[in-house]
């Protein structure tokens, strides 16, 4: 193997993983939307103070947050078909996609629990008390009036956990699923060049990233338009 | 196949022992990173005009690709710029000598640089500008108000965030694996091939991140409660 940089094999390369990029975005779709609706159930039933769903709720973040998403991969990979073995079910031959969805919602869940909590919190107490005041319900005055303006405040931070999310994805293939980094390790395999499939790799991964970044600051924009003009510049 | 509970104390005894390994390659990274971070959040601030844009591009890069990216480049590209180096000008130092660790400490610090660099930005644009002014006011040149009055600021209210990089990037050591490094989930792949139980040892090594994390996040809130001291009647 001689070692100068082939530039056009990068080049070359880039359309067959893009091939594979619905797979990245199968994933990371599924693990956000399902990451949004479960983080914002833990994060109200965090706030409600139940006893002792409130310290569950509490470990179970912190334990996502405490340890890397390769061994929670790993936890999930192994760990449940040993739990529905025992209720006997066999799923030893279930997609791994399956598996990496569901780590990456179980990831995702504990990162917008505590975005949402943040969020509500920072809502005027008095918001909730005016909604009772003009005769809301409990559930409409949030539905109406507090989770519109939290969730002004955490799209930014919901805006980082999906791209963190995204570069999360590319340790999907370390279970054998065939997304964009699964073919990449093909390809090297085919082409013994890896420095540059990951290079091409990495442009997929940047370019993605940028658009993204894009469409964020765009709706963040979107999310302030009733801001006043100082406050919603930063 | 049920979890073997004895075996995951087993597991916790033979991966602890790798801890110092885990804890050393997150450490340089990220006190190094810090350097850089320092230096860069500098050059932009400054604004020096061909300097800021490639090192924009550096942070935006190492921002906006997965940190396994950084890795793999790095061990697949330095050994073909060290070769041709070498060749031209007929040096002794072969790629192949140089050890995997070191490749995985340089990509975790210029991946921790960019990320570090971003914290000490805003941590330095949060302080009040009327600060660096009064410093002048008094007759401090720019380096000692950076020095004695902006910079301890922007620390103290960067501490939360520093925290998070070292427990990311804790938690990125975990990519070592892919290049068979004996870091903590690389020897809990170990343990779990050689004695059949994939999930008890990876039970195992969770609970050991688990714990840095958790110390890690109480230091750095004790830490955070004395710098930010000061700061208690300012308002």
């Amino acid at each position: 193997m001689d070692n100068n940089f082939d530039v056009v094999l990068i080049a070359k390369v880039i359309p067959t993983l893009l091939q594979y990029l619905p797979v990245t975005f199968e994933i990371l779709i599924f693990s956000i939307l399902f990451g949004i609706v479960l983080g914002l159930v833990l994060a109200i039933l965090k706030l409600l103070h139940i006893p002792i769903l409130k310290h569950i709720i509490t470990i179970y973040i912190s334990y996502i947050r405490g340890t890397p998403i390769l061994v929670q991969l790993f936890l999930v990979f192994y760990g449940i078909p040993a739990l529905l073995k025992l209720i006997h079910i066999d799923v030893t031959r279930m997609d791994a996609m399956y598996f990496v969805i569901i780590t990456y919602t179980l990831s995702n869940t504990a990162a917008f629990a505590e975005i949402f909590r943040a969020a509500i919190l920072t809502v005027d107490r008095g918001q909730m008390e005016a909604a009772y005041s003009v005769g809301l319900s409990g559930t409409q005055a949030f539905m109406r009036i507090v989770f519109p303006q939290a969730i002004r405040v955490a799209f930014p931070n919901i805006a980082n956990t999906m791209i963190s999310s995204l570069k999360d994805t590319s340790l999907a293939f370390s279970i054998g699923v065939m997304d964009m980094v699964g073919r990449g390790e093909t390809l090297i395999a085919s082409t013994t060049r890896a420095f540059e499939i990951y290079v091409a790799l990495s442009i997929v991964y940047y370019v993605i990233v940028i658009i993204l970044e894009k469409i964020f600051t765009f709706n963040e924009r979107y999310f302030n338009r009733y801001m006043p003009k100082e406050l919603a510049s930063h | 196949m049920t979890i073997d509970a004895s075996f995951i104390v087993e597991a916790l005894r033979e991966i602890s022992k790798v801890i110092p390994l885990t804890l050393f390659m997150t450490i340089t990274p990220v006190l190094l990173g810090i350097v850089i971070g320092i230096i860069v959040a500098f050059a932009r601030i400054k604004q020096i005009k061909i300097v800021t844009s490639i090192l924009n591009f550096y942070v935006s890069f190492f921002r906006g690709t997965p940190i396994i990216m950084h890795i793999m480049l790095v061990y697949f590209g330095l050994p073909i710029v060290v070769d041709v180096v070498a060749s031209t000008f007929n040096l002794t130092i072969q790629s192949t000598s140089i050890p995997i660790l070191f490749f995985v400490i340089l990509a975790l610090t210029l991946s921790a640089g960019a990320y570090a660099s971003e914290i000490i930005r805003s941590g330095i644009l949060s302080v009040p500008k009327g600060q660096l002014e009064a410093a002048y006011a008094i007759g401090l040149t720019f380096t000692q108000a950076m020095r004695r009055f902006i910079l301890p600021q922007a620390f103290g209210q960067s501490i939360p965030n520093f925290t998070n990089v070292f427990i990311g990037f804790l938690h990125a050591t975990s990519l070592a694996f892919f290049l068979s490094i004996k870091e903590l989930t690389g020897v809990a792949n170990i343990v779990a091939s050689v004695n059949l139980k994939f999930l008890e040892s990876f039970i195992a090594v969770g609970l050991i991140y688990w714990g840095i994390s958790v110390t890690a996040e109480w230091i750095s809130h004790r830490i955070e409660k004395r710098v930010t001291a000061y700061s208690k009647g300012g308002f």
